[in-house]
């Protein structure tokens, strides 16, 4: 996964096995609250990946991915600022 | 409409008991998620940007006020309170919980629904006219035949695990109301020598690579639908791809044989199925049309109300059909009020519609792949009542053809697989082209946008298609000019490079003036014009104008 990711500093986010909620690593466990996630450098990758397995074979969470950070560590991309914010539409 | 037999009880209520398993193995960690994905998906069960997404059955699009009322109990017991309707006439719930997703199908289970093969690699949703058995053009009723596919593709032993998903659309006049041609298998009904048989086509979709179906077989008769219908599935579960899965649709693979090897293939393989297996007898078929009847037993002297309420009139004028039954009207309910996103339906107005079909329209609504409604027969006198109860809920835009109902996927706003927003284009679009005089001057015109080149809204065979796309981070949006789904089904023209969305609505007032500037007649819809001008005065005002600044 290493690989393929673009950056320096990124969030660990999932959703949530039972609910499937978006939830992010807070270092112990998986938070809906941003505010809470750790922030993690890319050469963590690989431990924090690690991570992620085990709470997946725990049934925690499903789909674990990094999501990128700005330099000010701010949500980079559209897609995860809206797996984060929600809609931006009214509903 | 069809009614479960104790035996189709039976296999929804296994299903279902079988699914809960399922859920109960996954949540304690006896299956994987990847042992456990083809099994919620065979459910219709995604997982999505935010949540999970399930995805509920709706066949042919045919619906009962009891199960129009049901899908607005489960969404506000289960999710947000409202539902999205798509373009393969199902209806989609965005934020089930896993754990409830059980309880949610034992509920669907009590109305004679359920959420099976709308997604999975194996046979969909069979999807029609939403016109269909209240049309004066249609040789027959073509919602029977979708009924009888359904039976003999649902759990069907050999293709449950196709190459690549599956999709059947049947028709049963010249006018194609169904998207048929861009279907993997598409069916119209046909008179040849006074008996009434199918033209079958194959090898059409969207997506990456879209493809018109080809014609195979000019006349199959009723008796051998499914047994040719086993052919054409038998040689696509051998020989599809399954190393790659943007290869792995038949339209690839009638585009990689040839036309001529893939109908020869199948003519060799119905040839050893044909009187066997599969032949319908006569009372088969007529036991299912029975299911089918109108709950109208012929015209009545029924006057439509004339009042002096532009509203009213305007919505008489765009949303409402002549029943083939004089004194009957189909309404045509728009789910794309100005500024919503298109094809959702609130709970509270799916109640209310429910009551209104029950009351008015012999309890029966449509889904139409247009992502609207249909209030299948109404008696004239009735419309005016009808329109203030839409009215009261928003349901009475009268937008039916023009400009604002444009065909939208969910986009990124919902789905993983999206590289553009395309609900937020559509509402712009809206609210832009919002005056009435303004659209109805425009005329009729498909706008469609899709959210990612897998095309769920159909941008391809757009008047105006709209495709979403990442171009290093941001959104850009590629139009394409010139598609159609009807019976002159046509893929678009990519115009040119793609527009920033801040741009995008620049673009379609460009091409809107493009076509207004090169109308012959007050009466010439945007697709005539189109044809008879060509791309090049498009590209040119887009283009070339702004590149002049």
């Amino acid at each position: 996964m290493a690989k393929k990711l673009k950056g320096d500093f990124f969030f660990l986010s999932a959703n949530d096995l039972k609910t499937g909620c978006v939830v992010y690593y807070d270092g112990k466990s998986w938070s809906s609250k941003i505010e809470k996630a750790k922030k993690i450098s890319r050469n963590q990758i690989e431990k924090y990946e690690n991570i992620a397995k085990k709470f997946e074979n725990k049934c925690i969470i499903i789909s674990p991915l990094f999501v990128e950070l700005t330099d000010e560590g701010k949500i980079k991309k559209l897609r995860d600022i809206i797996r984060y914010k929600g809609l931006t539409i009214k509903i | 409409m069809y009614q479960y037999s104790e035996k189709d009880k039976q296999i929804v209520k296994n299903r279902t008991k079988e699914f809960l398993f399922q859920v109960k193995r996954r949540i304690n960690g006896d299956l994987t998620e990847e042992e456990f994905k083809p099994l919620r998906l065979m459910n219709g069960l995604y997982l999505q940007l935010h949540a999970y997404m399930l995805r509920v059955a709706i066949p042919y699009g045919e619906l009962s006020y009891i199960q129009l009322k049901k899908l607005a109990e489960i969404s506000e017991k289960y999710d947000k309170g409202y539902g999205h309707f798509t373009t393969r006439q199902n209806i989609q719930f965005n934020w089930p919980k896993l754990e409830d997703v059980p309880k949610i199908l034992e509920e669907l289970a009590d109305v004679e629904m359920h959420a099976i093969q709308t997604s999975g690699n194996c046979i969909r949703n069979i999807s029609c006219d939403h016109l269909a058995g209240i049309n004066n053009e249609e040789v027959e009723d073509p919602r029977p035949w979708c009924e009888i596919i359904r039976k003999w593709s649902t759990f069907h032993p050999e293709f449950s695990f196709l190459p690549r998903k599956f999709k059947i659309a049947v028709i049963a006049c010249d006018t194609d109301r169904a998207a048929m041609k861009v279907h993997d298998i598409g069916l119209k009904l046909v008179k040849k020598k006074n008996e009434v048989g199918f033209e079958v086509f194959v090898g059409g979709g969207q997506g990456r690579s879209p493809f018109i179906a080809k014609k195979i077989n000019d006349f199959v008769k009723k008796k051998d639908l499914l047994n040719y219908l086993e052919a054409i599935l038998s040689i696509y579960n051998e020989m599809g791809r399954r190393d790659n899965i943007y290869k792995a649709r038949i339209k690839i693979l009638i585009n990689e044989l040839g036309e001529k090897k893939l109908k020869s293939l199948v003519e060799n393989k119905f040839k050893k199925f044909a009187d066997k297996k599969l032949s319908l007898k006569e009372n088969e078929i007529q036991e299912i049309k029975n299911y089918f009847k109108l709950p109208i037993s012929g015209p009545i002297k029924s006057e439509i109300p004339l009042k002096k309420n532009k509203q009213y009139t305007n919505w008489l004028n765009q949303n409402v059909i002549e029943h083939k039954l004089s004194g009957y009207s189909i309404i045509m309910v728009s789910l794309k009020p100005y500024n919503q996103p298109p094809g959702d339906a609130t709970a509270n107005q799916m109640k209310t519609l429910s009551k209104i079909a029950q009351e008015f329209s012999y309890g029966e609504i449509r889904v139409t792949h247009e992502q609207n409604l249909v209030l299948p027969h109404v008696k004239n006198s009735d419309l005016f009542n009808v329109w203030n109860q839409l009215k009261s809920i928003n349901l009475a835009t009268p937008n039916i053809g023009l400009i604002t109902d444009a065909i939208c996927c969910p986009g990124m706003d919902y789905c993983a697989l999206a590289t553009a927003r395309s609900i937020p284009i559509s509402q712009k679009i809206s609210r832009y082209f919002k005056n009435q005089s303004i659209q109805e001057k425009i005329g009729k015109i498909k706008i469609k946008i899709s959210g990612c080149i897998n095309a769920c809204g159909h941008h391809h065979v757009g008047n105006i298609g709209i495709l979403g796309l990442d171009r290093n981070g941001e959104e850009s949006y590629q139009i394409s000019l010139g598609g159609s789904a009807d019976e002159n089904t046509n893929v678009g023209q990519i115009v040119g490079p793609s527009f920033p969305e801040k741009e995008l609505m620049k673009a379609i007032t460009t091409i809107i003036k493009t076509f207004e500037n090169n109308k012959k007649t007050k009466n010439e819809n945007f697709l005539t014009v189109f044809n008879r001008i060509g791309i090049d005065p498009f590209k040119k005002d887009l283009y070339e104008t702004s590149n002049s600044k």
